[in-house]
């Protein structure tokens, strides 16, 4: 057992930070969000940050789920305006079993029960599996993150044969997009609405059920990740507030009531990390082979992460008191991301249910 | 970073299970079974025998000269395996390691060997009913008398008092010093005239604490640990070495109790209830988070040598795990929770253990001065108090 990060791990850790914090300051993230709030047709990205991310290594295939953890980590403290989340979290995968170039950015909808593939040639309806050729898909999915800003959206839809993996690119023929405004205008989602559109099949129904719940794993546990990430940010500024506002002549951290208060964040902040980066370690353990399930160890780092970001934001709210509830202050930014977070995640199979199943049978 | 133990580290792993098995008694089910004193001791010798006494103290001094890792891998499969508390446990874990970091070479050479072999058992003697969380404001006197000191004072929540056979004292030598700077360690004979041990009878009824009256007890100038004036120093060197792997004792000993709910809840039909199955599910998910956050200071531990800051919150959420766990349990009981004594569910268990875990928040630490701890040297907040 030797349960820390490695030096390459700790530096790749730092690499990211540094990277964030010198192009994404606190103020920029705020007039980012702003220009996104407008919904439809606004984005809250970052978008010629993408090609620096190619450059990092920051999507790379081969990158261990340990250091996809940091990333996320650090893509929560920051509130990386990127869509690497729905790129590294959930599109990768497909692209690594297609394999298949990744045109870019790209985001995943799961139309397993609302949308279906035919193969364009009518009259030879085979199954995905052994179909090379082009497909049309026909269906709605109502949440899919960042779909205006992705080269290619994966599509998850039936076939004679079964569910398969589908790419269509976001602004082609029969695919329309409607966007929301969101809690969080950093990360909006959108309807994505299917009728006709020509898609190219990339994993076949063979393999796309496994595949989905790998990514599915994959994909919660970095999002449990960037809410620990969320909860650092929140605690920092939070303290940073406590060490200088000053009531009654003294720094308002020095009353206990407050730094009591603080002391009981960093604790849930630390539990969930342990739990994130168990989780993200017996992902990898469960990729080689070495052990198989993971289930409830992955519902504790969900439940820790999501609890983490809330209560965290909320107590540091709490702390920054009149400028905490500004909208100025940027502290709303972190909070929405983890309210987001929370809702997101809370249309998975609930982990407390995970857990007592796995205790209690 | 990784799960799961390196070769070496599975190899004693695997050898201690296979030893605790022979040697502990296979658990029962429902409430765990209560050691004697005399049982106590004869654990503490087997474990002497075995080598798992003194794992991480350097060879030179009769250990076995490993890393923290170990212990830590004997602190996990002890507590799982039910196995008894060494009854030496602050010898060997906290006063041991202070002779031999403070220790002359008369000291280490008496004391030592006899605290590995189990035949030598110390209680500390911190606390003072005027000085709990204030520890530094201890008013025990250590007056000076013809060769050595004169002890007067009162010392309370000391463990195993009454079977030890030494007691690590703190005590002010000099009350015209700072408070810090006025305090010595001794080594104190607890069969010299003038020790007296009482119990402290705690609110759930246990005798486990006791109280050591001191009047006109005098012992030799060599029974000082460490420079006179420095007590404090040495005192916080013994206090550091009960953080290190106690965290990974405690979270062992949650999982087990945590099993114990589960069986319970079984036992009382409780184990469908959508309530009680997600306050189990949130128990689970405390116990994990301890239990990872723990691997990770001792992962630091064993680079750096201290542990890492994540480690203070270890103390804290276990004591709140703990009660949440026993307050739930007696709460699956129904009406028959108000029963206790040998007709009671487990005769009483889990009673008990709502009575005793309101301690938990409060020994080795309260949870006030633990937070006070993380917000001023984790998070750099300033100081509350002048």
């Amino acid at each position: 057992m030797h349960f820390a990060l490695t030096e390459t791990q700790t530096e790749l850790k730092a690499a990211a930070r540094r990277y964030l914090s010198d192009r994404y300051p606190a103020d920029r993230i705020a007039r980012l969000a702003a220009a996104g709030a407008g919904g439809a047709h606004h984005t809250a990205h970052d978008t010629e940050g993408w090609a620096e991310l190619e450059r990092q290594g920051w999507l790379d295939e081969d990158l261990g789920m340990v250091e996809l953890a940091l990333l996320a980590e650090e893509g929560g403290r920051a509130l990386h305006p990127a869509p690497w989340w729905p790129t590294a979290g959930l599109a990768v995968p497909v692209y690594q079993a297609a394999r298949s170039e990744r045109p870019g950015p790209a985001t995943l909808a799961d139309g397993t029960s609302t949308c279906r593939a035919e193969p364009v040639a009518r009259g030879a309806r085979r199954g995905a599996g052994d179909c090379a050729g082009g497909w049309l898909l026909d269906g709605m999915v109502g949440c899919v993150v960042d779909p205006q800003v992705a080269a290619e959206i994966l599509v998850a839809a039936r076939t004679a044969g079964g569910v398969a993996l589908f790419g269509v690119p976001p602004y082609g023929h029969g695919v329309a997009l409607t966007g929301r405004a969101g809690i969080d205008p950093l990360r909006a989602l959108a309807g994505v609405e299917l009728t006709k559109a020509p898609a190219r099949l990339l994993v076949g129904a063979a393999e796309a059920g496994r595949l989905l719940a790998a990514i599915a794993d994959r994909s919660t546990v970095l999002l449990a990740c960037e809410a620990v990430g969320v909860a650092d940010r929140a605690l920092e500024m939070a303290v940073d507030h406590a060490k200088t506002r000053e009531q009654f002549g003294r720094p308002i951290g020095s009353y206990q009531a407050v730094a009591h208060l603080l002391a009981e964040s960093y604790a849930e902040l630390e539990l969930a990390r342990s739990l994130t980066y168990r989780a993200a370690c017996l992902l990898d353990d469960v990729r080689h082979g070495r052990v198989d399930g993971a289930g409830s160890a992955l519902a504790c780092a969900v439940h820790a992460g999501r609890r983490a970001a809330v209560q965290v934001c909320e107590a540091a709210i709490q702390v920054c008191a009149g400028i905490g509830v500004t909208w100025e202050f940027p502290l709303h930014r972190w909070y929405r991301r983890a309210l987001w977070i929370d809702a997101y995640a809370a249309g998975r199979p609930d982990p407390l249910t995970t857990i007592a199943e796995a205790v209690l049978g | 970073m990784r799960l799961g133990d390196s070769e070496d580290q599975a190899r004693f792993r695997a050898q201690l299970r296979g030893w605790l098995r022979a040697h502990v008694p296979p658990a029962q089910s429902g409430a765990p079974r209560v050691w004697e004193a005399e049982e106590l001791r004869s654990w503490s010798k087997a474990l002497w025998h075995a080598g798992y006494a003194g794992i991480t103290w350097p060879g030179e001094h009769g250990g076995r000269g490993l890393s923290p890792a170990y212990q830590a891998i004997y602190a996990e499969e002890s507590a799982l395996a039910e196995a008894p508390d060494h009854v030496n446990v602050i010898g060997l874990n906290m006063v041991g390691p202070t002779i031999v970091r403070y220790g002359t070479q008369q000291q280490r050479a008496r004391h030592l060997p006899r605290i590995l072999s189990g035949e030598t058992i110390f209680c500390q003697g911190f606390s003072e009913p005027d000085a709990g969380s204030d520890l530094a404001s201890v008013r025990t006197r250590a007056r000076q008398h013809p060769g050595g000191y004169q002890l007067d004072g009162e010392k309370v929540w000391s463990s195993y008092a009454h079977l030890a056979d030494y007691c690590l004292l703190l005590a002010r030598t000099n009350p015209d010093a700072p408070k810090h700077r006025g305090l010595t360690c001794f080594l104190l004979d607890m069969n010299v005239p003038g020790v007296q041990v009482r119990p402290l009878r705690q609110l759930s009824g246990d005798n486990d604490f006791n109280q050591i009256i001191l009047t006109g007890v005098v012992i030799p100038a060599s029974s000082v640990l460490g420079e006179v004036g420095d007590g404090w120093r040495v005192a916080l060197t013994t206090l550091a070495h009960e953080r290190g792997t106690f965290g990974i004792t405690l979270t062992a000993r949650l999982s087990v109790q945590l099993d114990r709910l589960v069986q319970t809840a079984i036992a009382v039909g409780a184990e469908r209830d959508p309530v009680v199955r997600r306050e189990i599910a949130e128990l689970h998910v405390a116990l994990h988070g301890l239990r990872f956050t723990g691997y990770r200071a001792l992962a630091a531990l064993e680079r750096t040598g201290e542990p890492g800051p994540e480690s203070s919150v270890l103390k804290l959420r276990w004591s709140q795990a703990n009660q949440r766990l026993s307050a739930l349990a007696l709460r699956l009981l129904g009406a028959k929770g108000t029963i206790d004594g040998p007709t009671a569910f487990w005769g009483g268990y889990w009673q008990h253990m709502r009575l005793r875990a309101r301690a938990n928040s409060i020994e080795g630490g309260t949870s006030e001065i633990l937070r006070s701890i993380i917000a001023e040297r984790v998070l750099g907040l300033p100081r509350g108090r002048s």
